[in-house]
């Protein structure tokens, strides 16, 4: 369903992703792994279509994210990096506008089921981060996307708010595939099925999330010392 | 392209800059035409029409520089470009958005050829082409600002690029070069420069080789906007 085939990214002189290859089945929730800076935001984009590979190639149910960005993004819901919303728009414009481009008709039951029926009045901008990172999260539900990209999605928010999101990404994991990126380790312990860890570009594991608790710490410890 | 055209408008009319934009854009228009029925005596709207080219060239970049910078800035330009919505449309969008914008303003100034039309005689077709030849003249301005909007994140320095490039273009049809560059070279400028095209409209007239250059400006920067949106780096 996802396949990356020997990905390159290079910024100006700076290669961001070096020959990254790994594949994605329907269904799947995959945590991707890696330090600060080790390329998660930048394979989140060009899985997205958002930016293009230099060379090698990424195909996700059979189409090309950068030359059918178009019909993909029906089948994508993505949460980037940092959550930007339009924060002059109250919510309920906000998510009004993404249901409209995406055609989305059950915009009551993705709201009530994220919890912002009780904000829908209020500007983006006053928002609290959690409620903010709903928002995000209403908005890539929005279409019916077989697919979530979830770039970062419990970043800076406080451990109670963390745990709601996590709820939810396990609810909808049941119905989508999802590709969420993380550098929280605790995070891949509770939602993921398997894990892609990558390190300055490279890939350095690929494989079912292992078990027991802190079979996951141990395992990034290895990999990314190794490298 | 419905829904992002109408958020785009949405925005000014939820915003006070909308007002102010409108306000400021209808006292300065207004005084520049009543100095000229009242205090020099002219019953015409040639003068307003010649004057409002140098009014808009401060209020189209004012008015665009935010359209693609504050995406830019707030990185909603990510957002927007993983959305089912293409590039084109995403342009196009905005462009009809501050457009419409314009055209409310322009608008706002029919009570002067009205006031006009009441109280001595006027020709109307030749008003009613002059507003079609401002329509153009503000689409072509409005295409380059867009562009330029794109090619920064700072909404000051998109504005300022903005009036510099359409300050030249409305230079090259004034007099400011005809004692300095050679005829020749004149003569060709004069084809580039909107003043002139826009005064065939001014005169009543609607010259298609005028309606070519604005609408093919126009295009021409809208693709390039879009090409630009489409580069992925």
């Amino acid at each position: 369903m996802i396949a990356f085939s020997h990905v390159n990214k290079i910024f100006g002189t700076k290669t961001a992703i070096s020959d990254l290859t790994f594949t994605a089945k329907q269904g799947e929730i995959i945590g991707l792994l890696g330090p600060n800076g080790a390329g998660k935001t930048t394979t989140m984009r060009l899985l997205v279509g958002y930016l293009i590979p230099t060379k090698g190639t990424i195909t996700v149910n059979d189409l090309s994210p950068y030359q059918q960005r178009y019909e993909l993004s029906r089948k994508i819901g993505y949460l980037p990096e940092n959550n930007p919303l339009y924060g002059e728009m109250k919510v309920v414009e906000y998510l009004s506008f993404i249901s409209s481009i995406k055609k989305e008709k059950n915009v009551k039951s993705i709201i009530d089921s994220i919890g912002l029926s009780e904000v829908m009045q209020k500007k983006i901008e006053e928002l609290s981060r959690g409620y903010k990172q709903r928002v995000g999260l209403a908005a890539a539900l929005m279409g019916a996307p077989e697919i979530l990209v979830l770039d970062e999605p419990t970043s800076g928010l406080d451990p109670i708010e963390q745990e709601k999101i996590r709820d939810l990404i396990k609810k909808f994991g049941k119905q989508k595939t999802i590709i969420f990126s993380t550098h929280i380790l605790s995070e891949i312990e509770t939602i993921a099925d398997k894990i892609i860890i990558i390190n300055e570009g490279k890939l350095v594991y690929q494989g079912v999330k292992p078990k027991g608790k802190g079979a996951v710490e141990k395992l990034f410890k290895k990999v990314v010392k190794i490298t | 392209m419905k829904t992002l055209f109408k958020k785009e408008v949405q925005f000014y009319f939820n915003n006070p800059i909308g007002y102010i934009v409108i306000s400021l854009f209808a006292a300065t228009i207004n005084f520049l035409f009543i100095k000229d029925i009242f205090i020099v005596n002219i019953a015409s709207m040639k003068q307003f029409f010649s004057f409002l080219p140098w009014v808009l060239l401060f209020f189209i970049p004012a008015l665009s520089m935010r359209i693609f910078s504050e995406e830019k800035r707030t990185n909603t330009m990510e957002l927007l470009l993983t959305l089912p919505i293409t590039e084109t449309q995403i342009v196009i969008s905005k462009f009809l958005a501050l457009l419409s914008l314009i055209v409310i303003n322009l608008i706002l100034t029919l009570a002067l050829p009205i006031y006009l039309a009441i109280s001595t005689h006027i020709y109307i077709p030749e008003i009613l082409v002059g507003y079609v030849g401002i329509i153009m003249f503000s689409s072509f301005f409005l295409s380059i600002s867009i562009f330029f909007s794109l090619k920064s994140k700072n909404q000051i320095v998109s504005f300022l690029i903005s009036l510099i490039t359409l300050f030249i273009l409305l230079s090259i049809s004034s007099d400011l070069f005809s004692g300095i560059l050679p005829k020749f070279v004149q003569d060709i400028l004069i084809f580039f420069a909107p003043l002139s095209h826009l005064q065939n409209f001014i005169k009543g007239t609607l010259d298609l080789r005028s309606i070519l250059f604005f609408l093919s400006g126009t295009i021409l920067f809208i693709i390039l906007t879009v090409l630009d949106l489409e580069k992925k780096d």
